[in-house]
């Protein structure tokens, strides 16, 4: 296990290098910062003084092996834009998209894992049918029109929920929660919704999939057989091994939602990480870019290495090395 | 007995009548932004949202008004000493938002510090600065400079003793002396500004002012329609109608400041055209400007939401020329320029690339596009190459060795088309601050003369005189084709008192609520 661990580890470590290896390539290619913070009739004076109070008067090169430096010490390195170390900018934005995430997903598991079961053991109800249908729906609609939908109808015509925002938030230490009052959860429901909306339906196919081929097995006859509930034998039996893939997608999908809540928190102006992301993408912000970049290299590094955990609990047989 | 608990009752809710009427009287405002600001240290960068932040929390020592009129801020009154030497007076008492009260020597910090700041450009003109006493200052620039007062309002003052106090955190802990104090600012999804009572020029009718950054226009005006907000800037065209068909609301636009221009090249060899550029010869200059049918433009790209430009500064702006109006020098006539392009041996016409940005003016791209399709009719072939604004601007940056034809915008905030001219169309390399953005390569020996006259004098009708004078050589030259203003829409709740600056910097302490 502890081999495992470090294995995993230096893994990871290799990833980021990758990672920011590649963000500094790219960013070579998509401008030049200065520009984007200075008035643009300077002259080449104030440039340089900009230059050099930005540290990019050296080349790439020197300016990654600074970057590597930094990291070493702790030092993530400072905006361009924002003045502030990158880090910073980050982790105040985090919360907020991590709880719009966590209500997402669990409001994605608790509805979609039931009628998964549910269509998957009776695949042929007229009943199971429609939720197959509506599964497709909630996978082909794009977030942005059903995020719209539900402003102009919930928000707008109904007036039954705020179109944007946050609410109120208490704060816990560095972190900021809205999950503690009242308004906050009158705000998060519509975006956690939108948000939940594609994960929910893969969940739910998966879940059926899984359970239709499991409930052929001869096993869960021999359940039945012993006089196991029927109740007990969907959930004991069939779901426990109908599991291993959608734990897997699970995964895949917590990660794909923190990282990439993006659409979704600009339609519903939730103050979360996406807009930091796509903000300093059109500024040429190349520290904020790779910070972020790097931290959802980790994000999906440890999200995985927490599914392979799971397997293990789920099935014994599986073992990690 | 019973008189007395009479009396006390109805003086009781004689209280809570004033109370809760008093309660009422506190007044709020929430304003939906397209984005969060980045700064609250007015030296640290600039982007409307943070400009916008800036003017609530720090005054300048000339103020601007919405209609870009130049008045005492700081300073209340200020006079000429020599040529190159003014001498400001401070307002007496003013104080900044932690009790401090305003001394020439912040002054002198602030110009200081702007120097050594990414901002440095503000203060361009400016040569050295001093106290004289507590609320003297005396300002020296380079060359005779009339502009001087207009410069000005665009730097704002910061306390001394507050920023070497907090350092760095500034941004985060901004004291000025403006009319309204940092209450709260939560990333991304507000910042809340309270009323400074302190305020030299009178407290806010406004208590307090809520801006939430919202960056899907449907999302803002979906904000408005619910009550959230009371005003929305930069409402969707596409929304406008609908807004305007709802009870209780109402659209306003303005036209902006912004002029989206045309830069055409002027250098014998031009990086995109094969062989000998033919826009160095007027007559293909005024045939391209002749092919551009700006009404069209406005119509059907701009939804009506355009104002075509006259010239290459609005109205209001010194160096503006009474009467002169590029749409009737050069109305929209194909026939006539293909005859211009004939003239000049081009009636096959030629290629070239139009560089221009998909994501910074309204529209951008479609009118790269609708420009292309219109010059196509005299022949002029034009490939398009457009890109983020992260790129563009480094791309096509003076010597502009990638470009032959460029669209962007260009705004002159100071009032002045001096600042524009100088650096746009001033002979490049010539003189240092002089040309760095001429990137047609324009040159003209009577145009950087006037230039230098304008930039000489004192005077401000003399500047004026030159410039127009300027004004009057260019559009006959046409190293820049001006193409329209884009308007700035707003939308706003009935029983709000709002309306639109020219510089776009919405300003809470002209704004009323009717309860």
């Amino acid at each position: 296990m502890l081999g495992y661990t470090i294995k995993r580890l230096l893994q990871m470590i290799f990833v980021l290098w990758i990672v920011s290896v590649i963000v500094f390539l790219m960013m070579s290619f998509t401008g030049d910062p200065v520009f984007m913070v200075i008035p643009i009739d300077s002259t080449e004076a104030e440039i340089a003084q900009a230059r050099e109070i930005l540290g990019l008067n050296n080349s790439l090169i020197e300016q990654y092996a600074v970057f590597l430096k930094g990291i070493l010490q702790g030092d993530f390195g400072r905006s361009y834009v924002y003045r502030q170390p990158a880090l910073d900018l980050i982790l105040e934005r985090l919360p907020a998209t991590f709880e719009i995430v966590l209500v997402a997903i669990v409001l994605a598991a608790v509805v979609a894992i039931p009628l998964g079961v549910y269509a998957g053991a009776n695949p042929n109800r007229a009943s199971s049918r429609a939720i197959m249908s509506a599964s497709l729906l909630g996978i082909s609609l794009p977030s942005f029109w059903v995020g719209m939908m539900l402003i102009f109808l919930l928000a707008v015509q109904w007036q039954m929920f705020p179109s944007s925002g946050r609410g109120d938030t208490v704060d816990l230490g560095w972190f900021r929660t809205s999950l503690l009052t009242a308004d906050g959860w009158h705000h998060i429901l519509l975006p956690a919704l939108t948000l939940s909306l594609g994960t929910m339906a893969i969940i739910l196919r998966m879940t059926r999939a899984g359970m239709m081929e499991v409930m052929r097995q001869d096993y869960i006859k021999f359940a039945r057989a012993k006089g196991v509930s029927r109740r007990g034998m969907l959930y004991g039996h069939g779901l426990r091994n109908a599991m291993i893939p959608v734990v897997t997608i699970f995964g895949l999908q917590l990660g794909d939602l923190i990282a990439f809540a993006t659409i979704t928190e600009t339609i519903f102006a939730w103050p979360g990480l996406g807009k930091l992301l796509i903000d300093s993408i059109y500024r040429a912000d190349r520290p904020v870019i790779v910070v972020y970049l790097m931290l959802v290299a980790v994000l999906f590094v440890v999200i995985n290495f927490l599914v392979d955990i799971i397997y293990t609990w789920i099935d014994p047989r599986i073992t990690v090395k | 007995m019973t008189i007395n608990a009479n009396i006390r009752r109805l003086l009781a809710s004689a209280a809570m009548i004033a109370l809760t009427s008093s309660g009422a009287l506190a007044k709020d405002i929430t304003i939906g932004l397209t984005s969060d600001a980045v700064h609250m240290d007015p030296q640290a960068g600039e982007e409307l949202s943070s400009n916008i932040m800036y003017y609530h929390l720090y005054d300048p020592l000339v103020r601007r008004s919405a209609d870009l009129e130049f008045g005492p801020g700081l300073a209340e009154s200020w006079k000429l000493a020599d040529d190159t030497t003014w001498v400001f007076t401070l307002r007496d008492g003013v104080k900044f938002h932690d009790g401090d009260t305003l001394k020439a020597s912040d002054v002198v910090f602030t110009l200081e510090r702007l120097k050594k700041s990414l901002m440095a450009n503000l203060a361009a003109n400016i040569e050295s600065f001093r106290a004289i006493d507590d609320r003297t200052v005396e300002i020296k620039t380079f060359r005779p400079y009339a502009a001087l007062p207009n410069d000005l309002a665009a730097i704002l003052i910061m306390s001394e003793d507050h920023v070497k106090k907090v350092g760095d955190a500034i941004d985060m802990k901004p004291v000025g002396t403006g009319p309204y104090k940092l209450g709260e600012w939560v990333k991304e999804d507000r910042i809340v500004l309270e009323a400074f009572d302190g305020y030299y020029m009178g407290e806010a009718k406004v208590d307090k002012v809520t801006f939430r950054p919202i960056t899907n226009p449907a999302t803002r005006t979906a904000a408005l329609l619910t009550g959230e907000l009371d005003i929305v800037q930069d409402l969707a065209v596409r929304d406008v109608a609908r807004v305007k068909e709802t009870k209780g609301f109402e659209v306003v636009t303005r036209p902006s400041l912004l002029n989206l221009v045309l830069a055409l090249d002027m250098r014998e060899k031009s990086p995109t055209i094969e062989g000998k550029n033919p826009m160095t010869d007027q007559r293909v200059r005024e045939a391209m400007a002749r092919a551009i049918d700006v009404t069209t433009l406005s119509r059907a790209i701009m939804n009506g939401l355009s104002t075509p430009s006259a010239q290459y500064v609005p109205a209001s702006h010194i160096g503006h020329l009474d009467g002169a109006d590029f749409r009737q020098m050069y109305p929209f006539d194909v026939e006539k320029a293909k005859a211009l392009m004939a003239e000049a041996g081009y009636p096959n016409g030629f290629t070239l690339t139009l560089d221009a940005t998909n994501n910074r003016y309204v529209n951008d791209a479609q009118i790269a596009q609708a420009l292309a399709s219109m010059l196509a009719k005299i022949n002029v072939t034009v490939k398009l190459n457009l890109m983020p604004k992260s790129n563009f601007f480094g791309y096509i940056r003076v010597p502009s060795d990638n470009s032959s034809f460029i669209m962007s915008g260009w705004d002159v905030p100071s009032g002045d088309a001096g600042s524009m001219y100088g650096v746009m169309f001033y002979s490049r390399g010539k003189k240092e601050g002089y040309g760095q953005v001429n990137r047609g390569s324009y040159s003209n020996p009577e145009v950087d003369a006037l230039i230098d006259k304008a930039d000489s004098t004192p005077r401000v009708e003399e500047r004026d005189a030159h410039l127009q004078k300027v004004t009057e050589i260019l559009m006959k030259d046409i190293p820049m084709i001006p193409v329209h203003y884009e308007q700035d829409i707003y939308a706003a709740r009935d029983g709000v008192d709002f309306k639109p600056r020219t510089d776009k910097f919405i300003w809470a302490y002209e704004l009323d609520v009717k309860e």
